[in-house]
């Protein structure tokens, strides 16, 4: 083929890199896990902890005054019969000061409702069309995360499972070492984005991984693929033949990344805002497929 | 090319099929499209897991409930073996469903023990003080806090704990004064014996204002045998100085005494009055409750969500740009890089569309948010397997085949990847489908669907209109199906 990526002069440099990647991403992991705030893995969010989310819009003439923060839960504090449920609160305004957004440990749905009445006093006249609140239990949390992580694990044994049926032992362990490799680098990012921008993961992070998982065995399988029908009607050497099936699979690699790219672009950008992180980790995932597909997964069936 | 037009009038078919479906049977919008609350209710089951039929006996008193509450449209369907979960669309307020819902409501008639008069007597007393209380601090609640009042509030609650021998552990104030309430009618229904009178002896409930002031009754309708067993019951106290208790939940609600009158025939007439100072809320309430009947096991509400109407609408017009603009961008990138083949695939994909929802609206899926990425993101993996192919046609053309061979070939080869590619993304959707929540379980579906009818599509569906344009002869140069362009060649 025309185009030629240099596959095995450049082998050490690409498992370097990969191991470089695998390393920031394991650190990552540790500081979140020793991190006073979090001490998990991966900070969690409110689907696997239990508390209450609110995001209301405040109804403006023009400009939506403004208020800081701390003078409001000042305010609502005084105003609130329980005192407690106002520990340990995040509040934050945005879009101009138009979306109030809070976060509280769980709260009854009556507590709820004379929370959002009290900001209504405060902040207010506030916009009920636009509310979006979510409640979510402690117990329920434990088991979320529960079923997301047996999910997680149930998935991947059984794609395990598949490849190894499908293939011979050297290319599903190989397959699997790609697999593995992508998501935990993609966990580790979200780790660093815990600890950096507090972002946290819910239950789509654990519906992003899994998918991540089927499509970047997908593409692994493709070019491996080539590379058993390629080494079947073998012309050049061992290590040449693997580079052309590489270098075959290219154009389709990229293209198959690139179409999948684009819709998960346009819900990052146009979708609801509760989608975000979700396609982020997508898209990273497949980004980081694509790269351990072409480059790192037939390293490791290169000879030295 | 018989065995070709005939799949080409079958797709033609299925197309007209699926507009036939979507414009008769709508889409069903979930509630964060369409606004709207949803709560999941867990039952609580202290050993041992619950069992069919449990979970269907707490259904079907949770659906009596909500059908006598009279929310419009509401939803009730069970998850995994112990939940229930209840969708109200629209602008209905969570609160009075999870107060009516959350209760057992378990009804008991008990008669007081012997020798017990003072006891009761010194709690009722302390019972009305709490009440005092409550009242007061919702007062100094209005007046900015009196500080004054609530200082004098806590150090009366205090005492009352002292004569109780209990102390409370909640954190506020308020929350103290309904705990030790409820400690007080705890305290009153242990002076009095169970009876086997309960609840289930109920035909029918209601409820009414009362004469004399503004406070509220609710009204029991007994069966006949419960009618019976009120009437030896009343019979038994009448004229002594036992009272007769109505528990709730294990809380005494109400206690009477029993005139003299009944001392031969006991009350009679198969029907009771609970007054107990109820509000027209806390009445209706206690109607709807005892109407559907006690649940079997308590349940906990340990999931609300509500999402406004605007935002729902909002979240559509979103999901809609999302969905179109990733499809003509897919789109453009296609014919950008393979000309009539391209636009074979964008043919393909708006089929693919059509098929999508047409399916959603005959199996039902509820279009949700995460359904609708599911669906967005399984475009890519559609187009994936017409770029497989196509992949292999050019290679076969630049090989120097000809057209109709290479377009065989190129089906034949990218058959295997295809399917292992489509296997293990089906596996991750199984197991989401399986062990997912109701919001993952819509984006498990929604791609598991589209993985499905993407084997249909890019395979049958891409080949037969690929052959339809190959019998035109101006469609058959063969610059017309390889770039130009020296991007990754």
């Amino acid at each position: 083929m025309k185009y030629n990526l240099e596959l095995i002069k450049n082998k050490r440099k690409i498992i370097g890199f990969s191991t470089v990647l695998v390393l920031f991403s394991l650190l990552g992991i540790l500081f979140s896990t020793f991190n006073t705030s979090y001490k998990k893995p991966i900070n969690l969010g409110m689907d696997f902890v239990g508390g209450n989310e609110l995001r209301i819009e405040r109804v403006c003439e023009a400009e939506c005054s403004n208020f800081s923060p701390d003078s409001v839960l000042e305010k609502l504090r005084e105003i609130s019969k329980n005192k407690n449920i106002l520990n340990n609160v995040k509040l934050q305004f945005q879009n101009n000061n138009k979306l109030i957004s809070i976060r509280t440990p769980y709260l009854s749905i009556e507590e709820s409702n004379n929370l959002i009445s009290n900001l209504d006093n405060i902040v207010g006249p506030l916009n009920y069309e636009s509310k979006d609140s979510r409640l979510i239990g402690p117990k329920l949390g434990k088991r979320l995360l529960t079923n997301c992580v047996t999910s997680l694990f149930v998935s991947l044994f059984a794609i395990s499972l598949y490849i190894t049926i499908r293939f011979d032992k050297k290319y599903a362990l190989f397959a699997l070492l790609a697999l593995f490799h992508d998501l935990l680098i993609v966990f580790g990012i979200f780790s660093w984005l815990g600890i950096i921008l507090s972002v946290e993961v819910n239950s789509l992070f654990a519906v992003s991984l899994l998918t991540i998982a089927g499509y970047s065995v997908n593409d692994t399988v493709v070019i491996f693929d080539r590379i058993r029908e390629n080494l079947k009607s073998k012309k050049e050497g061992y290590n040449e033949t693997i580079q052309l099936s590489v270098n075959e699979s290219l154009r389709r690699t990229t293209f198959t990344s690139i179409t999948t790219i684009i819709p998960l672009l346009s819900i990052i950008l146009f979708g609801s805002y509760s989608l975000f992180w979700f396609s982020l980790a997508l898209s990273l995932g497949i980004i980081v497929g694509s790269y351990s597909s072409i480059l790192l997964a037939p390293s490791f069936l290169l000879k030295d | 090319m018989k065995r070709r037009q005939g799949w080409l009038f079958f797709i033609i078919f299925l197309l007209t099929l699926s507009v036939y479906l979507l414009i008769n049977y709508p889409l069903q919008l979930g509630l964060d499209l369409q606004g709207g609350s949803q709560l999941t209710l867990q039952i609580i089951k202290e050993e041992g897991k619950v069992t069919r039929d449990e979970l269907e006996a707490v259904n079907s008193v949770i659906d009596k409930r909500v059908n006598n509450l009279g929310v419009s449209e509401s939803n009730l369907q069970t998850l995994g073996g112990d939940q229930l979960i209840l969708e109200l669309p629209g602008e209905q307020n969570p609160l009075v469903a999870s107060r009516v819902l959350g209760k057992t409501a378990l009804l008991e008639f008990r008669t007081q023990k012997e020798g017990t008069s003072t006891d009761l007597k010194i709690l009722q007393l302390q019972r009305l003080s709490i009440k005092e209380l409550i009242e007061q601090y919702s007062f100094a609640e209005k007046s900015q806090n009196d500080d004054n009042l609530l200082k004098i509030i806590q150090d009366d609650l205090k005492e009352i704990e002292q004569e109780l021998n209990y102390s409370s552990n909640s954190n506020d104030l308020y929350g103290k004064l309904i705990e030790i309430k409820k400690n007080v009618n705890k305290e009153i229904t242990n002076l009095f014996i169970k009876t086997d009178l309960s609840g289930k002896d109920l035909i029918n409930a209601g409820r009414r204002q009362e004469q004399t002031n503004s406070n509220w009754e609710v009204l029991l309708t007994f069966s006949n045998s419960g009618g019976e067993k009120f009437a030896e019951i009343t019979k038994s106290i009448a004229g002594t100085n036992q009272l007769l208790a109505i528990i709730l939940d294990g809380e005494s609600i109400s206690e009477a005494s029993v005139g003299n009158q009944f001392a031969s025939t006991g009350i009679t007439g198969g029907s009771a009055t609970i007054s107990g100072n109820f509000s027209a809320e806390n009445a209706r309430e206690l109607e709807v409750q005892l109407k559907g009947g006690s649940l079997p096991l308590p349940i906990e509400i340990v999931e609300t969500n509500t999402i406004g109407a605007l935002l729902g609408s909002k979240n559509i017009l979103k999901s809609l740009y999302a969905a179109i603009s990733g499809l003509i961008f897919v789109g453009l990138f296609m014919i950008f890089n393979y000309r009539i083949l391209g636009f074979v695939s964008i043919l393909s994909l708006v089929l693919y569309g059509f098929f999508n929802l047409a399916l959603y609206s005959l199996i039902p899926v509820t279009l949700t948010l995460p359904a609708i990425s599911g669906l967005i993101l399984s475009i890519g993996m559609a187009v994936d397997a017409n770029i497989l192919i196509f992949e292999r046609i050019r290679d076969e053309l630049y090989d120097g085949n000809t057209l109709t061979r290479s377009i065989d070939i190129g089906f034949q080869r990218a058959n295997s990847s295809i399917v292992d590619g489509h296997i293990t993304t089906l596996l991750s959707c199984f197991v989401l489908f399986l062990l997912g929540t109701n919001f993952v379980k819509g984006f498990a579906a929604t791609l598991g669907i589209g993985v499905l009818i993407s084997l249909f599509t890019s395979l049958n569906c891409s080949k037969t209109i690929l052959r339809f344009f190959t019998t035109y002869q101006f469609l058959r140069q063969k610059n017309l199906y390889l770039t130009r362009n020296n991007f990754l060649n």
